[in-house]
């Protein structure tokens, strides 16, 4: 019996893993390019859930055209949402403080804007694939004599699987064979020398702010498929997990981040099934604790010049 | 100030006397309160490092400015940037650097942080040549590296002008800095105190006398 929740808290764990790998690059991004602790990262992953509900419900869309319209729609918002927000920042005394509150606010208003349109209540997702699940064994007599345990996937989780690991090796080869991917990681180690290299640091930082509100709305459209429900106030516990991934993976670590978010979902899904629920939610901050105590920066070293 | 096209005009002056904050005004860093910059008879105060290096500036600061977990090559191909997409240019450049550099060919690959003082300086500085500049500010680019590769590094600075690069060297090594210059610029408190040819200050006794208690200071 232990066997089958065991490998279902591994498959679950590399499913979330796999997301929260996905969160933890985008806010790397944003954190590492731009210096701003982005409090709404959550509520860019809910907005794109919620545009995903809408266009399924309403339109009849399928999640998988809603991913592309996403990543397109979010680029462009969070590209103007820069050139709006943040290059004024940069008057204020306290720049880092200032952006701080600001995001802030960008994510009380995002919840409020949410919980104004579609109330506080948690909305499903009538999506399946079919078959709805794939079968991926079966342990003869898992049961006891006669009952056979069969470990079943939901297709939609095994998809959402499959383009976030598409995403992820975009995402590497972006950052490490192309020559903006390699300017992003730049700016990451030496934000003045990105300048000096004759670098539009206002075009760089919108590009990472575009790059990682579309990621993030990514995130919630592959979530929705995860997760057969949303919550207009799930926002910050998002935006948690994308800073513990972070602290895990080491900050500046576009992809570094990978590692951490697999190993975060291991922990949290197999202790899950494993372990009773109040341990099985402390596992995942004990790890995080002890990392930032024996290695603050991060499992995977800190990229950063000077 | 005036810089003249071609040649190399030295900044000296005590530490604090404004030498890296000229140097970041005429590159767009900062913008003055007061006074403009012009280049070629365009005034270019309000202009961002891009838009100069767009003009053909480029800047060697007087802190580290590599890419450290970047590769040489790479630190080389983001000083490509303003032209990057003009292939055939890129491979150019990059082919001419390392010619100019021969040893940063060998090193291609290795990480830029992994590098010594020296070779960093060097890589530095052919950073600011791949974009074929026609101006190059440097800032004191041999504080606190080897005496042999600083030799080097002025020997190959000194070549600059026949290139047809015009340089704007700020330097602390006055004898040096004067060894290379056409032209010098004494500065103190964030204003030019005076200004010359390196023999009309051989002449200049006072001026030898601040110099020297310049020096003094910075012995100990
Ligand atoms: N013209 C100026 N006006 C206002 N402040 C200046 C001026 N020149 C220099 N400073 C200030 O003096 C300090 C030292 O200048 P800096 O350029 O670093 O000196 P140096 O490179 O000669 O050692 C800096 O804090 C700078 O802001
Ligand atoms: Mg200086």
């Amino acid at each position: 019996m232990n066997s089958v929740l065991l490998i279902n808290g591994l498959i679950g764990g590399v499913v979330f893993g796999a997301i929260y790998a996905l969160i933890g690059s985008s806010l790397n991004v944003l954190v590492g390019v731009l210096r701003i602790i982005n409090f709404a990262h959550g509520e860019f992953i809910l907005a794109g859930g919620f545009l995903t509900y809408v266009l399924l419900t309403y339109f009849g869309i399928n999640p998988l055209v809603a991913l592309p319209f996403a990543a397109v729609l979010f680029f462009a918002v969070g590209y103007v949402l820069y050139y709006l927000l943040i290059p004024r920042l940069a008057h204020s005394d306290e720049p880092e403080t200032a952006s701080f509150l600001l995001m802030f606010g960008v994510s009380l208003m995002i919840v409020s804007v949410l919980t104004w349109i579609f109330e506080a209540d948690v909305r499903p997702i009538n999506f399946s694939f079919d078959p709805i699940n794939v079968l991926l064994y079966t342990v003869e007599n898992g049961y006891g004599e006669g009952r056979d345990a069969k470990v079943l996937v939901p297709t939609a989780r095994l998809v959402a699987l499959a383009i976030n690991a598409l995403i992820i090796v975009a995402l590497t080869w972006f950052f490490y064979r192309t020559l903006p991917g390699k300017a992003m990681r730049a700016a990451i180690m030496n934000r003045e020398a990105v300048q000096i290299v004759g670098i539009d640091i206002h075009r760089l930082s919108a590009t990472a702010f575009g790059l990682a509100a579309s990621l993030a709305a990514v995130t919630g459209v592959l979530l929705t498929l995860v997760v057969p429900s949303i919550d207009p106030n799930g926002g910050a516990d998002l935006t948690l997990i994308g800073f513990i991934v972070i602290a895990l993976g080491g900050l500046g670590h576009p992809v570094g981040a990978l590692a951490a978010g697999i190993i975060f979902g291991l922990v949290e899904q197999v202790s899950n099934v494993m372990l009773p629920q109040a341990a099985a939610q402390m596992l995942g901050f004990m790890i995080l604790v002890a990392v930032i105590f024996f290695k603050p920066s991060g499992l995977f070293g800190l990229e950063r010049g000077r | 100030m005036k810089v003249k096209r071609g040649v190399i005009t030295g900044i000296i002056g005590p530490n604090g006397a404004g030498k890296s904050t000229a140097l970041k005004t005429m590159y767009g860093f900062l913008t003055p309160s007061r006074g403009t910059v012009n280049l070629k008879g365009e005034r270019v105060n309000g202009l961002t490092p891009s838009q100069m290096v767009a003009r053909g500036v480029s800047f060697v600061p007087q802190n580290r400015s590599l890419f450290n977990d970047l590769s040489v090559e790479d630190n080389l191909h983001l000083g490509c940037w303003h032209f990057r997409r003009d292939r055939a240019r890129v491979s150019r450049a990059m082919d001419r650097v390392y010619e100019m550099f021969p040893v940063l060919r060998d090193k291609a690959r290795d990480l830029a942080g992994t590098m010594s003082g020296g070779q960093q300086r060097f890589l530095e500085l052919a950073r600011s040549m791949v974009l074929e500049p026609e101006i190059v500010l440097l800032d004191e680019p041999t504080a606190m590296i080897a005496p042999k590769l600083s030799r080097e590094l002025y020997d190959f600075i000194a070549t600059l002008p026949e290139h047809g690069v015009t340089v704007v060297l700020v330097d602390q090594n006055v004898r040096q800095c004067a060894a290379v210059s056409d032209h010098i610029y004494v500065l103190d408190l964030g204003a030019t105190r005076a200004e010359g040819s390196s023999e009309d200050f051989g002449d200049d006794e006072d001026l030898k006398a601040m110099i020297q208690e310049w020096l003094d200071y910075e012995i100990d």
